[in-house]
């Protein structure tokens, strides 16, 4: 501001000298030069600046515009007001400078003269000096935005207007204070739509919203509109426009790493503390690295269900990633978003804020669609529930949400509900999407007479296909088989007559008609279950620690159920199941301070315990060759490290990381293979292994060459480096006899001839114990 | 072999110590009791009593005449090896951490900490002048103003000192102006302890940032590096193999639960040229503090937190060990 302070002293001359002159600056400049972005004389650079100072001073324009004399001297003027605004980026200084001689030349004419020389500059902007005021100034945009039209209005003569005049009142006076209204009429009759203007633009939204679709009658139901929304709507054109071809993005191939010749898998690895992420090649020897990214993610990270994506997590939303090059692919902008689920066809992606959601706008879960980036649909979230909170059918097709008593399925990719109805259950407690088709399993405690119940129904027809009366029920689980062939219901029950309670496995049979099912009761309590991921058996951990059994049983054909093998004195919590099927690895985590089993269910038979101290996690990576464990900085804060093993329970790597946080595999798409194909392939596996083995032993006699070739140079670098040092060692040999009085003590035993020979005594101290009892 | 256990401390071992011979082994603890044994049987040949508080550092001049010891009871001890005398005393304004002789045991170096008010200082004293001792009053003392002195030693030929810093820096001071000579930071955390080679060209860095690294005792340039995953607090050099023996392990304070396991307190051989580990030695049930391989490389010592200082003799497998290379 210290221009202005220079400038002040020509304005108030100025002023003196034409009192009859408001302020120069509050003056308006010539309607001509209103609409005129940027003048001629003003430069290019001054463009910005200069126009919307204009265009600020065209909006209090009209009104003062008649109070202006001498426009043609003005008009100069606010031409080079708009000079001077360009010259404000400029400089100050030198406009300082010129404002002093200028001050001068005033004081020293004989008579004064007030008026502006032919070339003056008025550099004060209008803002600068009322502010204030302009700030208050009328706008043309007031009123219009408060104004509604309401159509399909009852068409009445003015006998009735009051009337009609009274109920529109009641009606629309709900949402704010109507200020003015109006009732075009037509041969006596209103048209049948009126304008209502309100005090404010929030009441006018307010009643679209909530008075849009009011039936007053049968005949008559109201549509509300705001009145500027006619004005955007007239403008479109009438004539279709084709839209814009977008350019085609080649994102490259998304599936390359299955395209790779070892056919490896990659895995993602967040250390430092979540600070970095770093994506690998799983590999034998080590891990190959293929990216690594500092701050990549702000909290975690998610493959998506077939891989192709590596989702991020940011303050501001989620980034997708992936090709080659882990490219953004896409970006979805949700304030606080905190989780995420893709849905299984990686079409939509569902993101949880916990941030941000209002009333009118659902934003606490949004659906995107991954390919367009577009959000499809918010919803609210009300109640605190698991996430998922939206359940995606196998093939993406329904999602399903379950609130108090009410089941909701959407559908996409309208995102509505299917058949634009929710189901009532009252009561229900869980839900479930059969892995393996359009299925919901969903169960409700007991009420009152009315027993629990599980019930399987088709979708979209709704049609219950299985329901299963159950009694006693404390709680059930519901586990699906991944093929879908099975469903495990599992029962916690408290019979009558007996104290605690018993657990029943209710197997339902899916693929038979009628869908029978079998019950398997536990007297002990369960710590897991877990279905074979290929396969019709299923895993058990039960009994109390430290007395921990496993069981394994096997769904026959006949639908007879088996106990294949227990096994006793298990540490164990959590079973992991390949994802191939028949392999498995118990896992005692955390507290059972990471202790393993890797049993082979095809014979029941364990194929080595092992242990990784305080592991919190187990990982089998997609083809079931490879398990990771690991402990995560998350849950432990020292020896955080992940270590692969083969299934068989080998160890292969220990890789320990900074503060590691968590690994992921990254998923692979079902395989293309027929049945037919696989089962070639499985016939012949004699042939491939012989070549894997090969290929196996080549690879490894090359790396034991690789790690000898580097000792070897190291050792030569060490080598060079000590005869250097021994050299300079030799050369202070006689400094050193120096130091030590003549005596040399580079060797032990370099003075033998000095030594004093002492002799040592051991102390050996004699006890008797007399051996038994003599009598 | 079973190792010789030597009891002979209430409190944690803080420094072990062999004369050049390796016939005799000094012992300091977190209690005042200076202890020296027979290395071959671990019989106790003596104490130096006289010390008020816990003691940080022992040292013996290269023919074993004389014993130096730092405390936290402020003050410095010179003792007469053979018959435990304390030949002199000398008072400080704070705990003693490091001690030394130099080269040709006529002048005893010693740092203390930056503690009270104090700072840090390392002071130079010629036993071959008598007054210097007398009056308390050394020919040279270097400020440390930065980051405290936590490990030092004596530079080859008692030229210069090899002091390692709070901060993980290694500075090597003049030992007649008192100079900073060279200054490298390879460290990220405080160095626990520094420990010549036999012949004295190069030295071994433990340091809190679970590394301990070689470097040249004359450039102190970086020679290798041997990683664990535990805070290291010391670190011996093999006299006759390209081995390096590490002592270490996590601090109770920092784990949750407190475990030998979790603690990882295990003595760890690394081959120096490869930096690949090759053996591990259990049996403390505390932390390993201090480390020390006999001259002959037979045997090796360690001291722990348990308060107990073993001594291992080698089985022949160790001898007969080599890298595929």
């Amino acid at each position: 501001m210290q221009d202005a302070e220079n400038v002040a002293v020509p304005e108030a001359a100025e002023e003196r000298a034409e009192p009859g002159q408001q302020q120069p600056a509050a003056e308006p400049p010539p309607a001509e030069g209103l609409l005129r972005p940027a003048g001629p004389g003003a430069p290019e650079a001054a463009g910005t600046k200069a126009s919307s100072e204009e265009v600020g001073v065209a909006e209090a324009g009209p009104e003062l515009e008649g109070e202006a004399p001498g426009e043609q001297a003005r008009d100069e003027r606010s031409d080079s007001r708009a000079q001077a605004a360009s010259e404000d980026a400029g400089g100050n200084e030198g406009r300082a400078a010129e404002a002093e001689p200028r001050a001068l030349e005033n004081g020293d004419a004989d008579e004064p003269s007030f008026s502006d020389p032919e070339d003056f500059v008025d550099d004060v902007s209008e803002e600068e000096l009322l502010g204030d005021v302009l700030k208050d100034r009328p706008q043309e945009a007031d009123g219009i935005d408060s104004v509604i039209v309401v159509d399909n209005v009852p068409q009445v003569g003015p006998d009735r207007l009051e009337k009609l005049k009274n109920v529109i009142h009641k009606i629309f006076s709900k949402f704010g204070k109507i200020t003015n209204d109006f009732y075009p009429e037509e041969d006596g009759k209103t048209k049948g739509y009126i304008f209502l203007e309100y005090a404010s633009p929030a009441h006018a939204v307010d009643a679209v919203k909530n008075a849009d679709g009011y039936k007053l009658d049968k005949q008559h139901t109201f549509r509300v509109n705001l009145f500027t929304d006619f004005d955007k709507y007239m403008t479109i054109s009438d004539e279709w426009d084709i839209p814009e071809k977008q350019p085609f993005k080649d994102l490259g191939n998304l599936r390359y790493w299955l395209e790779e010749a070892e056919c490896r898998d990659q895995y993602s690895v967040i250390f430092e503390s979540g600070d970095r992420t770093s994506i690998f090649w799983n590999d034998v020897k080590d891990p190959v690295s293929i990216e690594e990214r500092a701050r990549w993610t702000e909290t975690y990270v998610r493959w998506s269900p077939k891989g192709t994506y590596l989702a991020t997590f940011h303050q501001r939303g989620i980034a997708l990633w992936g090709g080659e090059k882990f490219k953004q692919i896409q970006r979805f902008s949700h304030q606080g978003v905190q989780l995420i689920d893709f849905s299984p066809c990686e079409r939509y992606l569902v993101t949880f804020s916990p941030l941000m959601d209002t009333q009118d706008d659902p934003q606490a879960i949004i659906i995107w669609d991954i390919l367009t980036g577009h959000k499809k649909r918010g919803f609210h979230c009300e109640s605190s529930a698991h996430w998922p909170i939206f359940k995606w059918s196998h093939d993406g097709k329904f999602f399903a949400r379950m609130t108090l008593d009410t089941l909701s399925i959407y559908e996409t990719p309208s995102m509505g509900l299917l058949d634009k109805k929710s189901l009532k259950i009252s009561g229900i407690k869980d839900f479930s999407w059969s892995p393996g088709g359009n299925i919901i399993a969903f169960w409700v405690p007991e009420d009152k007479d009315i027993p629990a119940r599980v019930t399987l129904m088709q979708l979209p027809t709704r049609q219950e296909i299985r329901v299963r009366n159950l009694f006693n029920v404390v709680d059930c689980k519901l586990h699906w088989q991944k093929n879908g062939d099975y469903l495990c219901v599992k029962v916690d029950r408290t019979p009558k007559g007996t104290q605690g309670v018993v657990t029943n496995f209710e197997i339902f049979r899916m693929r038979e008609k009628q869908v029978p099912v079998d019950v398997v009761e536990m007297k002990e309590t369960i710590i897991a279950f877990a279905w074979e991921p290929n396969g019709s058996k299923f895993a058990v951990l039960h009994g109390e620690a430290p007395r921990i059994s496993v069981s394994f049983y096997h769904v026959k054909n006949n639908g007879k159920i088996e106990l294949i093998k227990m096994f006793d004195k298990q540490q164990a919590n959590t079973i992991f199941w390949s994802p191939q099927g028949q392999f498995v690895v118990l896992a005692g985590l955390r507290s059972m301070n990471g202790a393993l089993a890797f049993v082979d269910t095809s014979d029941c038979t364990v194929m080595n315990i092992a242990e990784h101290y305080m592991a919190s996690d187990v990982e089998w990576d997609p083809t079931g060759r490879y398990v990771v464990t690991s402990v995560s900085w998350w849950s432990h804060k020292v020896d955080n490290a992940y270590w692969l093993w083969t299934f068989q329970g080998r160890l292969l790597q220990k890789n320990n990381k900074d503060r590691f946080c968590q690994l992921l595999w990254r998923p692979r798409p079902p395989t293309l293979l027929s049945q037919e194909q696989i089962k070639q392939i499985k016939k012949d596996l004699k042939k491939y292994s012989k070549i894997f083995e090969q290929k196996d032993r080549l690879s490894q006699s090359k790396a034991s060459k690789e790690l000898v070739e580097r000792r070897r140079t190291m050792m030569e670098d060490f080598r060079k480096y000590r005869k250097m040092a021994q050299e300079l060692y030799m050369e202070q040999k006689n400094e050193r006899l120096e130091l030590r009085g003549g005596v040399d003590t580079d060797e032990l035993d370099s003075n033998v001839d000095d030594w004093e020979e002492e002799t040592i005594e051991f102390f050996v101290t004699e006890e008797i114990i007399p051996l038994g009892n003599q009598e | 072999m079973k190792p010789i256990l030597l009891q002979g401390h209430e409190r944690s071992i803080t420094q072990i110590k062999y004369n050049r011979e390796g016939d005799l082994l000094f012992t300091v603890a977190k209690d005042p009791i200076v202890n020296v044994w027979y290395s071959v049987n671990g019989e106790r040949l003596g104490t130096y009593m006289g010390h008020t508080g816990a003691v940080w550092c022992v040292d013996a001049d290269w023919d074993t005449k004389h014993v130096l010891t730092g405390s936290a009871d402020n003050s410095c001890r010179l003792w007469d090896c053979e018959t435990g005398k304390q030949l002199a005393l000398l008072k400080t304004n704070s705990a003693v951490r490091t001690c030394g002789f130099d080269f040709g045991g006529s002048i005893i170096m010693f740092s203390t900490d930056k503690q009270m008010g104090y700072q840090c200082f390392v002071s130079f004293f010629d036993l071959r002048d008598p007054s210097q001792i007398d009056n308390n009053e050394p020919y040279m003392k270097i400020p440390c103003n930065d980051s405290k002195i936590t490990s030092a030693v004596w530079g080859p030929l008692g030229e210069c000192i090899i002091a390692g810093h709070e901060s993980g820096e290694l500075n090597q001071y003049s030992a007649k102006s008192g100079e900073v000579l060279v200054n490298v930071k390879e460290h990220s955390r405080q160095i626990n302890d520094i420990q010549l080679s036999r012949d004295m060209t190069m030295f071994v860095t433990a340091s809190k940032d679970n590394t301990a690294k070689l470097f040249d005792s004359t450039t102190l340039e970086h020679q290798k590096t041997f990683r664990t995953e535990r805070p290291v607090n010391s670190a011996a050099l093999s006299p006759n193999y390209d081995h390096v023996v590490l002592g270490g392990g996590q601090e109770a304070m920092d784990v949750t639960t407190t475990s030998t396991r979790i603690g990882k307190f295990e003595a760890r051989f690394f081959h120096l040229a490869f930096e690949e580990e090759f053996g591990r030695v259990k049996g403390h049930f505390g932390l390993i503090n201090s480390v020390a391989f006999h001259p002959d490389g037979k045997s090796y010592s360690s001291g722990g937190e348990d308060g107990y200082v073993r001594i291992h003799y080698f089985d022949p497998q160790y001898f007969e060990f080599e890298f595929e290379a």
